[in-house]
């Protein structure tokens, strides 16, 4: 789907998934019914690049945070800003608790730490929970993506490419993640020849190898999502795209030798 | 007359005033008539040999000639002539005004020819005192304790035939030699820091060297130990002699006018530095190119060919071959014939001479007309020399390109001529045959040719493909083989040929590939993306000869693959002939084995992976066993609504009709 001018910076499914939000540098936020890729609305408001969005268990909020220096609640349905929390920088991760009470975001200048947990050498893009949040996915420029438990902090899994990860998730149905990348633009000195050959890519989780690859963006891949339901997953890049993909029946019978 | 003793600063100089004492009562007197400067006296004073003996009346002139070639060091306070019977003795005395002047002296004038039969010999006076000293009873150096490094052909015994590799990665900061399993590679070495810029085989295999700050080091054996150390300060370059008996190491920082240091040759064995020379201009490396056999080498001056002699590292016949204008030169690497070329002078032409050595004869002189550029290319045994020749042709503007083809095997080296008509961008001879293949047109049309020198005189054009996206051709070592590989801006496009046939055997891609390298057998390829050249996706492709790719190995920032060098093979001509023709027998043996190992492999990884996943179910149960036991703390923060499972609310499902947008046809309806 194309419902934005410039790079998309994250997506989400609502809880059920029949619904994906996304977030772009272009000061809007849209919602999506995933099923169709009809879109369902806009939030206007924001006045700078959105970084993160969320939407709450029974999808009746929806939360977002901008370079606007404020985070803000929306109706889901109705699109109407319900408040506006202003920050003193750039908020970059915005979210609901489990029970949709509590919002938390954090900006450039402050939040609060818990725990700390140093695994990646370099800055690390994305965080993403498994859907029972027991284990969460670290997506980081030094091109790994690394499980956690999140109890524990402690390190489980790590997944090796050869490119800056933005994005990873977990299956919430198989033992599968998904992640995503590229070079930044800046970073590509070379016109490239490969069109449309951005690939997010499929590791086995315990295996720690990947089994598969999907092309079809004309950028670097920011943001990936898994549907709740695990048959199908969708990705948001560089090129503004939106793309949802389903899987195949052969994707759920697919083993590694073992 | 009083005697000032210097004031002895140190033991040594005390020592010093004492032997002169003993020894050079003359010059005592003299010298210190004269007042010498305080406490640097002796310092300052060299000895200089083998001076005209001359009598009185000519002593005059004498003085004045050494006054004024003597002066240029610095400023002379004294000197002194010895006499006896009316003639000088033929040594002198000179004393400079500071240690640093007396110094520039010897440094300069040291072997300074003043005529047929006078060559001076200047040295420190205080140089004298240490030889003086050497005891009359000569004690044989201490023995030095003989270091072993092992079996330093230890890697040729790989009982399955593995060549090693040198890989740098981590931009750098690691540097790893793996032994090649078509599987996956098997790491023998690995450390941190091992090199500070990049590493170099030496030619048969035997050393690897490493790059540091202060020099160079060589390491071998079974475990790498460090065999030898160089040092040469901001070293830079390497180059080895074929044999491994001496390496060759530049810097820019360390020339100075009197002591050449830029360029330094030394023997590997001894670790002794044998020669330095200067180096006028960083033209291409290596400067010092060496024969086959490492018995000469030669470098180019402008004008000039010096060639050399080892062990000696003095100059062929103690002097170079002027050669006006030479503009190129190289060795063949099967014999000691030299080639070069110079371009027109007036009315003689350009021409190409193949000159013999030691004895300096010209086997065959070409003449070339018209000539804007000529590139030398031997084939690998010598068999062939290929001049490719740029001309202008008389009338026209633009350049044409033929290749002078020498057969040097056959009484008195015939030479045949292909004419070219597109530009040339790549030309290389198989290796051990006489086939040689080009790259010529432009991009987007780059052809490739494969020409045959055949014993009949002629040169025979077996194939050409045309649209070709390559700029550079790998062959085989072992010849009949070779890959087309179109690098960097062409994206890593490869073809693997067989030119037996003239058959493209696999058409396959690297993306962004910025090398390609043969291992020494001819059996695999490795392509890879350094990166020195690219900063994404560096990697290493391992492929056999025929192009199936077998691994793709990333590393983290990888830089540099280099196969080690094999030595020639021990097996004569005829036993190779007899293994090849035996070679079914043989192949049954390795096949087996090979698939015995391929099963072994894929057991080894199912075997991991079941590991894996027992590791990894183990660890999903206990965190479900938590999941579940918060089930009342979910419940509690969604009001009660169990949202486990996506289906466990039913109830509250809502049925919806969506419209799906399936096709859009326009008809258009006919005139009404």
């Amino acid at each position: 789907m194309l419902g934005h001018e410039r790079s998309i910076t994250q997506i989400k499914y609502n809880r059920e998934g029949d619904l994906l939000f996304s977030v772009a540098k272009d000061t809007v936020a849209n919602a999506w019914y995933s099923v169709n890729g009809e879109r369902l609305g806009t939030y206007n408001g924001h006045t700078g690049a959105v970084w993160c969005v969320d939407c709450d268990w029974d999808t009746k909020n929806v939360l977002t945070g901008s370079a606007d220096n404020s985070c803000r609640l929306w109706d889901c349905e109705t699109g109407k800003q319900l408040a506006l929390l202003n920050t003193n920088s750039a908020v970059r991760t915005c979210g609901f608790d489990f029970s949709g009470n509590i919002i938390m975001f954090s900006t450039d200048k402050q939040m609060e730490i818990l725990k700390k947990a140093k695994e990646h050498t370099k800055q690390i893009n994305d965080i993403q929970t498994s859907v029972d949040l027991t284990m969460f996915i670290s997506a980081s420029k030094d091109n790994t993506a690394k499980l956690f438990d999140s109890t524990s902090l402690d390190h489980i899994k790590t997944f090796k490419t050869e490119r800056p990860v933005n994005s990873a998730a977990i299956s919430p149905i198989m033992d599968h993640v998904v992640m995503g990348g590229g070079q930044e633009a800046m970073e590509v000195t070379t016109t490239s020849t490969r069109i449309g050959k951005f690939e997010a890519r499929f590791f086995h989780a315990a295996y720690e190898e990947e089994f598969g690859r999907v092309k079809g963006h004309f950028g670097p891949i920011n943001c990936v999502a898994f549907h709740p339901d695990g048959k199908s997953y969708s990705s948001g890049g560089e090129d503004g795209y939106v793309r949802i993909h389903y899987f195949d029946p052969q994707y759920f019978d697919f083993e590694l030798e073992a | 007359t009083t005697i000032r003793t210097p004031t002895p600063h140190s033991p040594i100089s005390l020592f010093i005033t004492l032997t002169l004492l003993l020894h050079f009562s003359e010059l005592l007197d003299d010298i210190l008539r004269e007042k010498p400067q305080e406490a640097d006296g002796i310092d300052s004073v060299v000895v200089v040999d083998n001076v005209p003996q001359v009598g009185p009346e000519r002593l005059e002139k004498l003085k004045n000639v050494i006054h004024k070639i003597f002066s240029k060091f610095g400023k002379i306070t004294t000197e002194f002539y010895p006499e006896a019977d009316g003639m000088t003795k033929g040594y002198i005395f000179l004393e400079y005004a500071s240690p640093t002047q007396a110094l520039e002296a010897v440094k300069n004038a040291d072997g300074y020819k003043l005529d047929k039969q006078h060559t001076f010999r200047v040295n420190l006076f205080t140089d004298f005192d240490k030889y003086m000293n050497i005891s009359d009873e000569w004690e044989a150096p201490a023995k030095q304790p003989f270091k072993d490094f092992g079996n330093m052909r230890h890697w040729i015994e790989d009982p399955d035939c593995r060549d090693q590799y040198s890989v740098i990665y981590e931009a750098g900061e690691r540097t790893a030699i793996f032994s090649n399993d078509a599987k996956e590679p098997i790491t023998v070495e690995e450390r941190a820091r091992w090199t500070e810029t990049y590493v170099r085989w030496s030619p048969k295999g035997t050393y690897l060297a490493t790059f540091h700050q202060r020099g160079i080091a060589l390491w071998g054996g079974e475990k790498f130990k460090q065999i030898q150390r160089f040092s040469h300060q901001g070293v830079s370059l390497i180059d080895f002699s074929p044999c491994e008996r001496y390496v060759v190491t530049f810097s820019p920082l360390m020339d100075t006018k009197e002591d050449p240091q830029a360029i330094i040759i030394w023997d590997i064995l001894t670790g002794q530095k044998k020669r330095g020379f200067h180096c006028e201009s960083s033209a291409h490396w290596p400067i010092f190119k060496w024969s086959h056999d490492g018995k000469f080498f030669a470098r180019m001056t402008p004008d000039t060919l010096s060639i050399y002699e080892t062990p000696s590292m003095g100059l062929l016949d103690k002097k170079s071959l002027k050669i006006t204008g030479i503009k190129d030169f190289s060795w063949s690497p099967g014999d000691n014939i030299i080639a070069f070329w110079v371009p027109e002078d007036k009315d003689i032409p350009a021409r190409v001479t193949l000159m013999q050595m030691p004895s300096r004869q010209e086997i065959r002189v070409r003449n070339l007309f018209n000539v804007v550029d000529c590139k030398l290319h031997w084939q690998r045994n010598g068999d062939y020399l290929c001049v490719k020749v740029d001309r202008t042709p008389k009338g026209t503007q633009g350049v044409v390109t033929n290749f002078e083809i020498f057969r040097m095997r056959e009484k008195q080296v015939p030479v045949d001529v292909v004419e070219m008509k597109e530009s040339i961008i790549a030309f290389a001879w198989e290796p051990n045959g006489s086939k040689f293949a080009v790259l010529h047109g432009e991009s987007p049309r780059i052809n490739a040719s494969f020409y045959h020198v055949k014993n009949n005189g002629k040169i025979e054009l077996i194939k050409m493909f045309d649209k070709q996206q390559a700029n550079s051709i790998f062959w085989s070592p072992q010849g009949q083989f070779m890959v087309l590989a179109g690098l960097r801006s062409m994206n890593g496009a490869l073809a693997f040929v067989d030119t037996s046939d003239c058959t493209m055997m696999n058409i396959a891609e690297h993306y962004m590939a910025s090398d390609v390298e043969w291992d020494p057998t001819g059996r695999y390829v490795v392509t890879s993306v350094s990166w020195w050249s690219h900063k994404v996706d560096n990697a290493y492709w391992l492929w056999t000869f025929q192009g199936r790719l077998l691994q793709k190995n990333n590393k983290d920032r990888f830089c540099q693959l280099l196969w080690r060098p094999r030595p020639p093979t021990l097996l004569s001509a005829e036993q190779i002939k007899m293994i090849k023709k035996d070679l079914k027998k043989y192949s049954k043996i390795f096949e087996q084995k090979d698939r015995l190992s391929q099963s072994k492999a894929s057991k080894e990884l199912v075997d991991k992976r079941r590991a894996m996943m027992e590791d990894y179910r183990r660890y999903r149960e206990e965190a479900l066993k938590i999941y579940q036991e918060q089930k009342s703390i979910r419940l509690e923060l969604r009001g009660g609504v169990d949202t486990d499972e996506l289906d466990s609310n039913v109830d509250d499902w809502e049925e919806e009709t969506i419209e799906f947008f399936i096709n859009e046809e326009i008809i258009p309806i006919g005139d009404l």
